[in-house]
């Protein structure tokens, strides 16, 4: 009777240590790529900042005037030839 | 097998003894040893046992953190985990700073100088120095050179192909200015170290830098992170900042004062637009500027900050506050009559002051349409100093800037009890006392609104400001309609006029004080206005330094600067127009103060 309920906790205790092991492997496994994914999630963020700064040195003032000038031919408006509506009073 | 004939050839002997001498008897046994040898094999046994036990105990009790400390170095890594300075943007939310990451270079001067020249040579193409500049560098006796900060990645990457030994790079921060020399008097810039050194990027360096932090990690053969162990650090990225200035209006305002200074052969110029409901300034301009990207032109004069930082006498800009104090304390309505008959001058003491014209009776109203210095003394006059300096002081003159600005002036307005009659009258038309160019937009506040004056603010404003009252309503609305009449026919500032839009303001021109005297040929021209006049929106305020062309005076240089930048403002910003007046034609030779 002894003899069995040993053989039986042994058993249980090396299917724990087994799963033990298999549980550390795995979460390193994953640990690492959740490393990989913050690691992207920064290099997007960093490139969220450099489209940002893109976008404003292309959307500078300067060279929009410049561009609508130049290739486009624009001029300023003036109210002399602006024609103004106003709503009408409900 | 071969095992049981062994055993059988072995027992034999045992047989033997068995049969014949008994095992204890044995002779060869018989020999007697002295005790005290085994004794000392004993107790070396013994001794060596606890010499083992006694370094377990020192290993375990004693020395066992310093062993820990050493195992977790062996396997485990400190990361430092860098934190982002805050990103500097406009109140639409277009960046005007922005930090990346870059790198550093840095070498081993010994190792890199063991390469072969032709891998220097386009090392130092690639850093962008002369290669006889490269050398210098390395021809030291330190272990630690940086050979140039701030490199970007694509550079990086070329060099890292170059396979220098003995080089290596840092990872660090570079801030990139998108909107350069147009803003940077408002948002400033940063040193290599990423610390802010001027404007926002100084004054708010506390909330703009981040908190770096740290992690313990376990790393495994091939350099990936396997677990985090210990307590970490969370890095903290620095808080973005959203300003209140405007990138159109800051635009306008820039192109505004460049062409002043250029058209007008100005020394200096600079401009500033604040929000009358929310105290917020809009926009910001100084010429000269710098680019706060170019590291190599961080200084000088072009760094000055002339809205804030500078002072300067602001003339007839001055005018209005004491016509409203004389209304405000019922001395005078705006019919009042004033005889300026002196033949264009009036002496207080030693002291004359004078007319550039004469302009004969004219009413409150006409002395500031014309400017009329004689008018102003004899209104002043007849007002006690200490009203006159407290209507000054809660205007905010002499008053230290409380928006937290690094290099905000005060400006000086003396006590009321050392003024003479002459200084006083002086002051009433803005002489002998000292503003910024940004103390007098606000100071305005008391005439675009009505009569109180709010805080300014160089973030953006979301809860609606508590004003302080300085005047009446009333007697803000009368001065308003005395600011149209300066900007209209036959005032001193018809240059100032913008179409399809009532404007309103003041003209000053300020002799310079030049070792300590008034200066006969260098002026500062100024004008504050207000617009549009039926609702009133924005504070512009224009100062042109030293502009040495023909025409000098605040109608003539800093009128028009203000009508171009309002007119472009008020488009801009959508305003609807409020005159029918879409052509302006100006007289011309408009009236001189």
């Amino acid at each position: 009777m002894n003899g069995k309920i040993n053989i039986v906790l042994s058993a249980a205790l090396v299917v724990c240590a087994l799963s033990v092991v298999k549980g550390q492997y795995q979460a390193r496994h994953l640990f690492s790529d959740l490393e990989i994914i913050q690691q992207q999630a920064r290099q997007l963020d960093i490139d969220w900042a450099q489209l940002q700064l893109d976008q404003s040195t292309l959307g500078k003032n300067a060279r929009i005037e410049q561009i609508a000038r130049t290739e486009l031919n624009m001029t300023p408006l003036t109210p002399a030839r602006t024609q103004y509506l106003t709503e009408a009073a409900k | 097998m071969k095992r049981t004939g062994n055993g059988a050839r072995m027992a034999a002997p045992r047989v033997a003894a068995s049969k014949g001498v008994a095992f204890s008897k044995s002779p060869v046994l018989a020999v007697r040893l002295p005790t005290w040898r085994s004794r000392v094999v004993l107790f070396a046994l013994f001794a060596a046992f606890a010499a083992l036990a006694g370094r377990a105990l020192w290993l375990q009790a004693m020395s066992t953190s310093f062993l820990q400390q050493q195992g977790k170095s062996r396997y485990e890594r400190v990361l430092e985990l860098p934190a982002t300075r805050g990103k500097i943007m406009d109140r639409n939310g277009q960046v005007l700073a922005s930090s990346l990451p870059v790198k550093a270079v840095w070498a081993i001067p010994d190792d890199v100088l063991a390469e072969p020249p032709a891998k220097l040579r386009a090392l130092a193409k690639l850093l962008e120095m002369p290669e006889a500049d490269l050398r210098k560098k390395l021809d030291s006796d330190r272990t630690f050179v940086y050979l140039k900060r701030q490199v970007e990645m694509d550079v990086i990457d070329q060099i890292d192909q170059l396979d220098i030994d003995g080089l290596d790079t840092r990872k660090e921060y570079k801030r990139f200015y998108p909107q350069g020399e147009v803003m940077t008097h408002l948002v400033g810039f940063t040193n290599v170290e990423d610390v802010g050194q001027e404007s926002m990027e100084l004054a708010q360096q506390k909330t703009l830098v981040g908190a770096t932090g740290s992690r313990r990690v376990i790393k495994d053969r091939l350099g990936r992170i396997v677990e985090d162990v210990g307590l970490s650090k969370e890095p903290h990225d620095g808080r973005d900042l959203t300003l209140s200035v405007d990138s159109k209006l800051q635009y306008i305002a820039y192109t505004s004062i460049k062409e002043a200074v250029q058209k007008f052969n100005a020394k200096a110029g600079a401009a500033v637009v604040l929000d009358v409901h929310t105290g917020e300034v809009l926009a910001l301009a100084n010429w000269p500027t710098y680019n706060p990207n170019d590291r190599s032109k961080l200084t000088g004069e072009q760094l000055r900050n002339r809205v804030i930082t500078d002072t300067f006498e602001p003339g007839s800009t001055l005018k209005p506050f004491t016509v409203a104090l004389a209304l405000e304390t019922k001395r005078v309505t705006p019919n009042t009559l004033f005889d300026t008959t002196t033949s264009g001058r009036f002496v207080i003491g030693d002291r004359t002051i004078r007319d550039t014209h004469p302009h004969g009776v004219i009413d409150v109203t006409t002395i500031i349409q014309k400017s009329s210095n004689i008018g102003m003394s004899k209104m002043a006059l007849a007002m006690p100093p200490q009203e006159m300096w407290e209507m000054f002081t809660k205007s905010g003159f002499g008053q230290a800037p409380r928006f937290g600005f690094p290099g905000a002036v005060a400006g000086r307005v003396r006590p009321h009890k050392a003024w003479r009659p002459v200084e006083q009258a002086n002051m009433a038309f803005g002489h002998g006392i000292s503003v910024s160019l940004l103390q007098l937009a606000r100071s305005y506040m008391i005439f675009a609104r009505d009569g109180d004056i709010i805080p300014l603010s160089f973030q953006k404003v979301t809860e609606k400001p508590v004003g302080q009252q300085v005047i009446s309503a009333k007697t803000a609305a009368e001065i308003r309609v005395m600011l149209e009449t300066v900007v209209g026919p036959g005032g001193t500032a018809s240059r100032a006029q913008v179409p399809g839009y009532r404007v309103g303001g003041k003209t000053g021109t300020a002799q310079k004080l030049v070792n300590g005297r008034y200066s006969q040929t260098k002026y500062i021209g100024s004008f504050a206005g207000i617009a549009p006049m039926s609702n009133p929106r924005f504070i512009i305020a224009v100062m042109v330094d030293e502009p040495s062309g023909a025409v000098h005076t605040g109608g003539g240089v800093a009128a028009p600067t203000f009508a171009a930048l309002a007119a472009n403002a008020l488009r801009a910003a959508n305003v609807p127009p409020d005159s029918t007046v879409t052509e302006i034609i100006i007289p011309e030779h408009p009236l001189e103060e």
